[in-house]
Formats: C-alpha cells, structure tokens, sequence
C-alpha cells in the first residue's frame, strides 16, 4: 500500500495542471513543491497567453497547439485571462518578407489575423511609434499566471488531491529499477505553512512520480539517477507602473530580444531576453538587460522611455533537448515539450518527466503526461480538463453583472471581481466593514483573508492570490496591513517574520528599478518604515523580542500610570 | 513673496506643458475623442497622502475617498475597456488644493475634470434630478444672462422664500442661501456707454502724460479683461474698478467678447458645455493676445482656468499662448509696474470702516481678507495682504489657508450644503475673531460664502487699489 498513488513534483503550471488532471480522473495525487504555488519559472514569466503568432513562422505545431490552448483557457479560465488582442507591428525600415512569412503562417495554423494600417495600429495603440508601417493583428491575450496555478491546485484538492508547499524533494526512492516514492523536506509542517514552526521530513510513497520541476527537472532526474539535459536561459522582463499599452505589442520581425509588451493588470511587462545559465537558482541579474529592454522597446512605444517601472525581474525557460543536439545558441533550442518515459529511456520504472514547452500549453502537457500515467495505471478515465471550468471560472458572466452589490468602489469592485471570478460572492460577501488594504490594486480586507485562509502564514502566497503589494509602493503602504491580519490566529513574531519575508522580496525585484520616481517610492517607504516600524533598527541590536506589554493601549494615560513610566 | 515670484519664472513652465512631446503624443485614447489618457500621470504618485491630508472635502465627508483614489490611483485602475467612474467624483468641489498640496505633480485636478466629465457624460441618468439641478448651475452665466434683462423682477423672485423652497424640493438648490443679486446695469452695458476701448484708449493715454511727462511715448499698453460672469452680471463695481485701476497705470483696456471661463462647468462635469465657452474665450483672447495685449482677470477662478484648466483639458489653436499669457489683475500689476510703491505713496479714507482697534488712533479700515484656493494655486495667496501693507488707511488680516467650502457651485447643492458650512467654520471663525467687519477677496464666490457665514459686507481687492489710486471718475 502505498501513501498515494501519483507524486507530482513541482508546484509550476505543468505541475499544477498534472494534479488537477488526474485529480479528476479520480487518481490519488499529491503535489509536492519546494517554495510556494508558482515559485519557480511560472512565477517569473511573461503574461503572455501565445496567439500562436509568435511561432507561425519558426514553429508552426507549436503555433496551432497554442492558437487550440489559447481558446480552451479563455473558456475554462475566463478569471485569468484578460482578452486583450495583440498587433505584430512593422516599423518603417523591417522587413517586408517578414511581415508576409508572419501573415501567411498565421493562416496556415488557423489563427485568425487581421491586417491594420499605420493609423488603425495607431489608432488602437494610441502610444504606438508614429513609425510604424503596418500591423497584424492576432488574438493573443494576458494571462495571470498566479492565479491559473492557484486555480488548478484548488481543483485538484477539491477532487481530493493532497498539495504541500514548501515542501522539497530531496531524495527519489527506489527499489532497484522502480521508483518507489519521494523524500521531502517541509520547510514548517506538514500542512500550511507557519513561519516559526518546525519542518520534518517525511517520505511519501507512491506508485508513480512525476517529475515536473521545470528548469529543476535536470537536478531531480539526477536524484532518480537518470540524465535530464535541460538547458536553463533566463530571460529579463521590466514591469512598468502603468498600463501605456492595453493591447499585446509584439515587434514584427525574425526572433530577437526585447520586442513585445504586454499589458497585465495595471502594469505593462516589457520582455525579454535570452542567456543561457548553469544554475536556475544563481544566477547573474544584470542592468544590461533591464536597459536593453527599455531601450529597444521604446522604439515601438516611445512613451515607455519616460515611463515609470517598478521592478524588473528574471525567469528560467525550462529549455529541453534531446540527447545529441548540442544546440549552439540557446535561442534556438526548441520551445517545444518532451514526455520523457524514463522506463523505455533510462530502464527506470514509475517515472515520468514533463519538461519544456510554454504556461499557453501547460494543459495539454499536462493532458499527455496523465494519459500516460493513467496508461501505466491502469486507469481508463477520460481528460476533462479542457471542458471543466476553474473555480472561479464557473459561471463568470452572470456574476460580472452584480459587481456593485458588494459596497465597494468601482474600480476596487470591477479589479476584486475580476480577480476572483465565480468566487467574488463568496469571498467579499461580509457582515462588517471591508476596507481596502492595497490601494494600489484595489484588495480589500476580505480577499487578503481568504488568501491567508488558503496559505497560512506565507504572505507571499498571498500576494500572488490577490496582487496585493504588487502595485506602484511596492508594498510600502500595505505589508504590515496584510501582516497585521495574521493576528490573532497566528501570534505576533510570525506575523513579523512574515512580514519581513514579503517585504524583502518586494524589495528584491526594485533593485532594478532604483531611478526616477520608483527611486523617490523607495525612500519615502524607507522614511515611513524606518520611523514608524523602527525597520531600520541595527539586527546586531537588541535579542528581537519587543516587549509589548509596554505600550500602551492608545487610551488616555491614567496619571499613575504616567507617573511610573516616568521614573524609566 | 517667494510665491508671487514663482509665477514670474521666465521659463514658464505653462507653455511647456501644454505643446504635447512630438515624440509619443497619443492618437486618441479611451476611444470617443473626449477622453483622455491620464493613467501615466500616475507614474508621479508615490502614495504620500499629502493631497489627502489637504482636501478639505475628504475632512468633512467621511464618505469622500480623497483626491488620492479619486485621482491617481483610480486611473491606473482604468482600462480602455473598462473604465467606469466612481460616483464619489461628484463629491469633489474642485477647489484644487490637491494639486498645489502634492510634492510630486501629479495632475489631480485634471484627473478630477476628466473622470468627472466622463461620469457625468456616460454614467449620470441626463433626466434625473441632480443632472438638471448640476447643469443649471453649471450655466450660471446663461441664467444670469437672462435674469439680468429684468433685474429687479428676478431679485424679487429669486428673494422670495417660496421660489427657494420650490428650489430646494424641485431642484435640490440649497434654501439655506440667498440669491445673489443682479445688478440693475451689468459691467458691459456700462462700458459699452462709457464708450469701450477708445474711452480707455484715451484715459490710459492721460494717464501716461500725467505720470509719465511726454504724451507720444513708448509702446502701447494694452490689456484684455476677462470679467467673468459674476462681475458682469452681479458686481460691476468690481469690474469698473479693476478697469480704472489698469488705465491709470496707462493701460489701455480692450473687453473682448467672453462666455463664462467654465468653472462651474468643469466642477460639475459638464465638459460639452465648457468646451462651447472655452472655445470662444480662447478665440478672442488669443485675437487680443494677437493685438499686443496680455490678459487679466479679477476674479481667480477665472485666471485658473484659463490658466491651467484649458490647457489640460482642451487644445484649440492659442490654448497655451492664453494660457502662458493670463494674469490676475494685480499680480499682473506687481509684475509690470510698482503697484507697490503707488499704494506706498497713497492713502484712503475707506468707508465702511474697521472697529478701531483699541490703542491705535489711525483708524485704518481693517479687512479680513480669504485667500480663495484658486489664488493659493496660483501663487498669489498672500498677495492681497502684503498690498495692503503698503496702503496708509486700510490693512488686512489673513484669516487663514482653509478652505471657504463653497467651492463655486458645490455649497449651493442642498446635498452639500451641510458640508459646506463645515469646511468654511473655520474661516469664519477666523473671520470673527479678526479686528475687522468687512471681508475681502478676490474670488465671488468664496465672498458669498464670506457674507453668509458672517453677514460682513466683502469687497475685492480691486476695489480697495481704485479708492486708494484712482481719482473719482463721473461716467
Ligand atoms: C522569461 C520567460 C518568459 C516567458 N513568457 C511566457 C509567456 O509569456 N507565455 C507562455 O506561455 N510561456 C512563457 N514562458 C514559458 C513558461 O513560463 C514556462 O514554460 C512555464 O511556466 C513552465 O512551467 P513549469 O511548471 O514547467 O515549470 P516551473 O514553473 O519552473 O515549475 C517547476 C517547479 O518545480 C519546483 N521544484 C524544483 N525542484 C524541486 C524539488 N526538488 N522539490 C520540490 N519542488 C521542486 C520549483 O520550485 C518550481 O516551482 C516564459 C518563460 C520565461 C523564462
Ligand atoms: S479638488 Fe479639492 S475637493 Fe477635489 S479632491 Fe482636490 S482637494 Fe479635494
Ligand atoms: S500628494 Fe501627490 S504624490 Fe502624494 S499621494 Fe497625493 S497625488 Fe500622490
């Protein structure tokens, strides 16, 4: 008997989407990631949901898994996914074979394009350089990575599937050609994460592990003891303050750095670039690149070399190549995905491996690897996933018609019920006051109490839930909010602890936006940290605890009290 | 000082911000042509709440969200797509204390003026009662227009407390308020009789021999006056002052054609209606500009907005040269001539006059002077003060940076009148605790809100200049 049936390891898109699919094909599954849902690539990606134009060219299979993908997510994860359009713009002096290549291969992979002039580009994209020649437009959107994974976990737990966070795998079990299981480590648990709670480790035996650890995939085949060649190559992406585009920009021209944008959320995200690197975990985040992005994708977008960013951030492509291709330039390595059947490949029974690919096609990869496992099984379900709407994406448009019910502001109201979909009733749905705790993306109270309901102490968990601390402060205004409602359920040096944690990561990605106003931003946050919190107190100071008993309630003194205070 | 010095910067900044950066200037935005795109004007808010802690509608009214969402924040929520106006906009006086209070510059108030107009233009019920009572208002000039013909009949009516009962139930016209009268010959009918710009011509003429020895001397003067609707309609005396003030310091004054600046418009929403008056006033103040004249104006909300709020909502052809070239009346004269040395050297015997302060025997007339928000933004708040320092016979007393809380249209509504009061108690307190029974300042209606609150008598600054620096004239 073993402690489950499927292990997935990796809480990414594939991962994520793995559980899901089995889950409800009635499989026992448990998903085990290191950090939090997200953690790795899928957090650090792009927003772009692929029309497909951008492989019509190079790569047209890809082209036409992405067009069929992108219309199943609109349907089933209409909460994530923002139909916003994209134009493949031509500027004066690129070339014209291009653009026809581009438009023809759209046709021929059944994606629906549209051609545009200068002015009618212009007049959609009002920010669009007065140089440009023409534009094709295709249906690419944006998409919310956070909230997809998180969707499909959901899924899959109310279909019975067990997910740890931070939980790691350090050791693949075997008993000699089978692998039997998996070693974890639980950073605090098992169960939601709590800051100041002890981990253990624990083994979960299964009768198959997936192995869905993206650019990681390499380090756990080693494990199991089989070779995974995977090629990580990070890529920069510069997140602006506001949105100067509402469409998808994609420059029109053979594959290079730093030519699309697109809008997500309130933000624009300007991409990309593409190094290879040894380690998916360190590696170098350099200005270059930042610069790069800024400077070149101007061209498209003057604006945008005015434009206010927030912070900039790296992601890892999980890039696989078969043994022998021994790419040269990593921006040529396929962006396809490989199911690797470690029993036919490496005579390893009970391992399956998912690598590469794209978040667009993350369900159909997941799809393959459950009809492959299921196939091992013995299982005879049938996928459901394309069919079966996310929670939240149930029902959504009847929903969008009673936004105002809720007593919030309109734009607080549209932003939550976006976000929450098919959910918004349930979670804003409150017996007392519901204030805003972000105001730079409109959270309220009630949705950052249901993310910690789902997350523990994990604030960062909560912010990929909801966005808040994602907008322009960076979290300056609204950390400690979301902090102070850990308490009481959790006590106060766990709230602090966590409070530090978000913090510190918010920090982390506005290195890279130290200039203009991001760079006012940060010193006013460090003004208001520093003499409010006493954040900038020196750490070799002091054993940590503060003793609260001290302060006092807020009440007015009584004047004995003022007198034995005054005596300290 | 500093703040009278600012406005004369010789790189004025207003010309700048109005010729739109060749580079990246934008197509048409939100789709209708009306609308604008001011979600980059986000990129500047660093989240301080300095605006918040300054708007004096958000300390009242606890159901306001403050200048910061109204402003910032709520356009960077916006989409193309997907861009409705929060209703609270309306709650907004559009007193514009926002956008002098933020260190950052952020362009609150045309945040404001743009939600406002697009709330009003695509989410306000056009029949309900609010739309019709707000758009009234907002065309105070055209009902003033028409009262005017008839100005005794509609004082009486519009005294009569019935007729503002009927007001208060049918429109949502606070009762609270009186009327303010028309005058029984406006502005211009007095200027046309006075024989317009050639009776000026010659009068600053005079004055320039008188003043200036030789008669055929350097180039012309000459200044166009934008009255506005209420010193026309309601105050002429303002308007003749501000008109004798200008020719004795050798200026020849031409009076365009003008249609109100669009005040009450922009803080109501109704941004068809004052694009309609901006156009005309742009037109024929840029013809003025055009004839070697700069422009003044008495009243500071009407400087404002043709300073400040043309340019960023609107971009007829001479937008930006009126607004580069508009000035307050006085200022205007501080920058060209020693107004400050001619009040030094004059004296006045003003009546009515102030309590006589115990202990002072000169008897000064004491004013208790308001500076209106719109001056505050344009840097001349401690204008009318300093002036009167210099004065022998009359001296004012600041009674303080608050807000009067009438805000133009916004204490009239019956919804906000409570409001209203609660912003200007301060003011008047001050008022009353200030050596002084007459009120003063600049701008008409904040001087409503002056007299209601206190029942003082409130005169304009320009009134002030002309007793003390213009000999009697009997036309
Ligand atoms: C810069 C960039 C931009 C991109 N933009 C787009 C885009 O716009 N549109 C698009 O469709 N695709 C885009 N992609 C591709 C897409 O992001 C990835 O293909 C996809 O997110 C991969 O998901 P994944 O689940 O396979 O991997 P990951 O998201 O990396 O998931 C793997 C997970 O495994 C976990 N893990 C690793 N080792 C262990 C262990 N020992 N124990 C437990 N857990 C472990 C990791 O923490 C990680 O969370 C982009 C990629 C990059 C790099
Ligand atoms: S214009 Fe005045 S009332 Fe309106 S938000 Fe600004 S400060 Fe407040
Ligand atoms: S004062 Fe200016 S910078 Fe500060 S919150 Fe208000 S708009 Fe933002």
């Amino acid at each position: 008997m073993t402690d489950t049936e499927v292990v997935v390891v990796g809480g990414g898109s594939t991962g994520c989407g793995v559980a899901r699919d089995l889950a409800m094909r009635g499989v026992d599954v448990t998903l085990v990631e290191q950090g939090n849902l997200t953690h790795g690539t899928t957090g650090r990606m792009h927003g772009l949901l692929h029309s497909g134009g951008r492989y019509a060219v190079s790569d047209q299979s890809s082209a036409q898994e992405c067009i069929a993908e992108n219309r199943v997510l609109r349907d089933i994860a209409d909460h994530c996914v923002e139909m916003t359009g994209g134009q493949f713009v031509q500027l004066e002096g690129d070339p014209d074979e291009y653009f026809e290549e581009k438009l023809a291969g759209c046709r021929e992979c059944g994606i629906p394009v549209e051609v545009l002039s200068g002015q009618q580009a212009r007049e959609e994209e009002p920010y669009l350089t007065k140089s440009v020649k023409r534009a094709i437009r295709v249906p690419d959107g944006a998409v919310d990575p956070f909230r997809l994974c998180v969707a499909n976990a959901a899924s899959a737990e109310e279909h019975g599937a067990r997910i740890e966070t931070h939980a790691e795998v350090v050791a693949v079990l075997k008993n000699g050609t089978q692998v039997t299981g998996v070693e974890v480590r639980h950073d605090s648990g098992p169960g939601k994460r709590e800051h100041r709670r002890a981990g253990e480790r624990e083994t979960i035996t299964a009768d198959h592990v997936v192995n869905a650890a993206g650019a990681w995939a390499g380090q756990l085949g080693e494990m199991a003891g089989a070779d995974v060649a995977v090629r990580p190559s990070k890529g920069a992406m510069v997140v602006t303050n506001c949105r100067q585009v509402d469409t998808v920009i994609n420059r029109c021209r053979p594959k290079g750095d730093a030519d699309i944008v697109v809008p997500h959320e309130a933000t624009a995200i300007l991409g990309t670039t593409d190094v290879e690197v040894d380690d998916p975990e360190d590696y170098p985040e350099e200005q270059w690149e930042v610069d790069l992005l800024i400077d070149e994708l101007s061209k498209l977008v003057p604006i945008l070399g005015e434009a206010r960013t927030v912070r900039s951030f790296w992601g890892v492509r999980p890039l696989y190549e078969p043994p022998g291709a021994a790419t040269e330039d990593p921006t040529d390595i396929t962006r396809d995905y490989f199911l690797l059947d470690h029993a036919d490949r490496d005579d390893l029974a009970g391992l399956t491996t998912i690598v590469g690919g794209k978040f667009t096609t993350y369900r159909l990869m997941a799809e393959s690897v459950a009809d492959h496992v299921c196939g091992k099984l013995g299982v005879s379900a049938d996928c459901k996933t394309a069919d079966v709407p996310l929670p939240g994406s149930e029902d959504f448009s009847v929903l969008r018609e009673y936004m105002d019910e809720f007593g919030l502001r309109s734009p607080v109201g549209r932003r939550s019920v976006q976000r929450l979909g098919s959910r918004a009733d349930e979670v804003l749905t409150t017996d007392g006051p519901n204030p805003v705790l972000c105001d730079c993306e409109a959270v309220t109270r009630a949705e950052v109490r249901d993310a910690i309901e789902g997350s523990g102490t994990d604030l960062n968990a909560v912010r990929i839930r909801t966005r808040a601390s994602m907008g322009n402060c960076q979290g300056g205004f609204c950390c400690h909010r979301m902090a102070a409602e850990l308490h009481p359920e959790y006590d106060e040096s766990q709230s602090r602890e966590a409070l530090d944690e978000l913090f510190q990561e918010r920090w982390k990605g506005q290195r890279h936006a130290l200039w203009g106003e991001q760079l006012s931003q940060a010193a006013l946050n460090y003004a208001l940290h520093a003499t409010t919190m006493n954040r900038d107190r020196d750490p070799a100071e002091g054993d940590g605890t503060l003793d609260f008993g001290r302060f006092d309630s807020g009440a007015p003194n009584r004047p004995e009290e003022t007198e034995a205070r005054d005596g300290d | 000082m500093s703040e009278t010095e600012d406005v004369n910067d010789p790189g004025d900044v207003r010309e700048e911000e109005t010729v739109e950066s060749d580079e990246f200037e934008p197509v048409q935005v939100f789709g209708d042509s009306e609308s604008m795109d001011l979600r980059p004007g986000s990129d500047d808010c660093y989240k301080c709440s300095t605006c918040d802690t300054n708007c004096p509608v958000a300390e009242v009214d606890d159901e306001f969200p403050g200048p910061k969402f109204q402003g910032p924040e709520q356009w960077r929520l916006k989409r193309k797509d997907d861009r409705e106006v929060d209703d609270s906009i309306t709650s907004c006086s559009n007193c514009m204390r926002c956008d002098s209070a933020c260190p950052s510059d952020v362009p609150l108030s045309q945040m404001h003026n743009t939600a406002r107009g697009e709330f009003v233009s695509e989410q306000m019920e056009k029949l309900s009662r609010e739309y019709v009572r707000n758009r009234i208002l907002a065309n105070y000039g055209t009902l003033a227009r028409l009262g005017s013909k008839v100005p005794r009949l509609t004082n009486f009516v519009m005294g009569n407390s019935l007729v503002q009962t009927l007001n208060e139930k049918l429109l949502g016209i606070t009762s609270e308020r009186e009327f303010p009268e028309f005058a029984e010959e406006t502005f211009r009918e007095w200027w046309e009789k006075r024989g317009g710009t050639a009776a000026s011509k010659e009068r600053a003429q005079e004055a320039r021999a008188q003043r200036g020895g030789a008669k055929i001397e350097r180039d012309e003067k000459r200044v166009a006056y934008f009255h506005g609707c209420y010193s026309n309609y309601n105050t002429p005396a303002v308007g003749k002052a501000t008109v004798r003030v200008f020719e004795r310091f050798g200026y020849e004054v031409l009076v365009p054609p003008q249609q109100c600046s669009g005040t009450p418009m922009f803080a109501n929403g109704m941004l068809e209606d004052a694009r309609r008056s901006a156009e005309t006033n742009v037109r024929e103040l840029a013809a003025a500009i055009e004839d070697g004249a700069d422009v003044i104006a008495s009243c500071t909300s009407c400087s404002m907005a043709l300073r400040q709020e043309y340019p960023e909502l609107f971009d007829f052809e001479g937008t930006a040269s009126v607004a580069a070239r508009t000035y307050e009346a006085a200022e205007y004269l501080r920058l060209h001539e020693d107004l400050d040395g001619a009040l030094a050297d004059a004296e006045v015997d003003l009546d009515p006059v102030g309590t006589e302060v115990e202990g002072e025997e000169d008897g000064d007339a004491e004013f208790a002077y308001h500076a209106p928000c719109h001056a505050r933004n344009q840097g001349i708040a401690g204008q009318a003060v300093e002036l009167l320092d210099h004065l022998d016979g009359a001296s004012a007393e600041d009674v303080g940076p608050s807000c009067s809380g009438i805000s133009g249209t916004y204490g009239w509504k019956a919804e906000k009148y409570d409001a209203s009061m609660e912003i200007g108690a301060e003011m008047i307190e001050h008022m009353e605790e200030a050596d002084a029974e007459t009120g003063l300042t600049e701008c008409p209606t904040c001087a409503m809100q002056m007299e209601h609150g206190t029942g003082y008598d409130v005169r304009h600054p320009m009134e002030v200049l002309e007793d003390a620096l213009v000999d009697g004239e009997s036309a």
